[in-house]
């Protein structure tokens, strides 16, 4: 899965809708496999509009676990309508991380019930057992 | 007219394209025009609920649909769907998009109120019951045909899960295109959502054999 659509999940327990802990999920970083996909083109226009959507503490935290901690607390703001070179290079920075970075093994954990989900080949599954579905 | 894609999957696991796939790519095309007025450049979250054979979320990537700030977020539970999902996206050269399934029940592990484009072609066949969720470990290839297929009482049952809670699932100015045939009444439906304040309308339909399919489109 690419790295920005763990700013989408959250844990499937209906249960854990009422905590604010269920997201974002808690990635295992010695357990995830990261390959960067670079078939998807560097898009300014389209990353400013997702930096401005995502959820950035989210991004954050992920990106932590995943052992990067090198991002600002706070989401860059990119004020002119021209991008200076310096924005240029938060952007391609952001690009990687978000766009291309792809979790291709792996595993997460809700925050709040500890419920554990796995990411293979790529694809993460949220599927619970019929005991908690 | 926009070209079909290619898919080729394994149809004793998967759920071959048919009638209504067909209809819905159908609608999406007769839509194009007016989502890329109503989306504009917004990033959308995009999701196909059940994507099977990722004929339509393809056919999505293909034409960019609802934009081409789009973000593809289909789901199914079928795992065997997740690799054809996959495998549909490289063969239509849609690898440039950015396209990323979640194997999970209808939307249940997407955070709410985050979902733009919602497509849903539902399990629409009344039946008894809705058959239960095998595990992995026990299904058999002919589990998740049913699972994509059977829809309970008035084939209904399945849908009626999503629609009741659309307003958790959608975002602000959010779209759902789902497909009814017409043993599901969808004017029933309709009537339904309506006092709930959804705008629903008829965007395309046709017969099929002994059926009538039809897909409305819910917004608000
Ligand atoms: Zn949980």
């Amino acid at each position: 899965m690419k790295f920005l659509t763990s700013n989408f999940l959250k844990c499937s327990v209906r249960e854990c809708d009422r905590s604010n802990e269920n997201f974002p999920l808690k990635y295992n970083g010695e357990k995830c496999q990261l390959e960067q996909d670079e078939s998807l083109e560097f898009n300014p226009e389209f990353l400013l509009r997702i930096i401005d959507r995502v959820d950035w503490s989210a991004v954050v935290s992920v990106a932590i676990d995943l052992g990067n901690s090198s991002l600002p607390s706070s989401k860059p703001e990119f004020t002119s309508e021209d991008l200076s070179d310096e924005d240029m290079i938060i952007l391609k920075d952001l690009h990687t991380l978000l766009i291309k970075t792809n979790i291709v093994e792996g595993e997460m954990s809700c925050r709040n019930c500890g419920h554990i989900y796995y990411i293979k080949n790529s694809i993460p599954n949220l599927l619970l057992p019929p005991h908690l579905a | 007219m926009l070209p079909t894609p290619h898919v080729s999957c394994d149809y004793d696991k998967v759920y071959e394209p048919s009638e209504d796939s067909f209809l819905i790519l159908d609608a999406l095309e007769k839509e194009q025009a007016f989502l890329r007025t109503y989306f504009r450049s917004k990033p959308t979250v995009v999701c196909e609920v059940g994507c099977g054979s990722g004929i339509v979320t393809t056919f999505m990537m293909q034409n960019d649909i609802p934009n081409e700030h789009a973000i593809y977020l289909p789901t199914d539970v079928n795992p065997w769907a997740m690799d054809s999902m996959v495998e549909s996206a490289s063969l239509n050269n849609c690898c440039t998009k950015m396209l990323s399934p979640i194997r999970t029940n209808l939307t249940s592990s997407i955070r709410p109120r985050e979902i733009d484009f919602l497509v849903f072609n539902p399990p629409y066949v009344p039946a008894e019951s809705v058959p239960y969720m095998p595990l992995d470990s026990e299904a058999n290839e002919g589990d998740w045909l049913d699972l994509a297929l059977l829809g309970g009482d008035d084939g209904m049952a399945i849908t009626w899960k999503l629609l009741d809670s659309l307003d958790k699932i959608m975002a602000p100015g959010g779209i759902a295109y789902i497909l009814f045939c017409a043993r599901n009444h969808p004017e029933k439906v309709v009537k339904t959502m309506s006092t709930r304040g959804w705008k629903c309308e008829l965007t395309e339909h046709r017969k099929a054999g002994w059926e009538v399919l039809s897909v409305y489109k819910f917004y608000r």
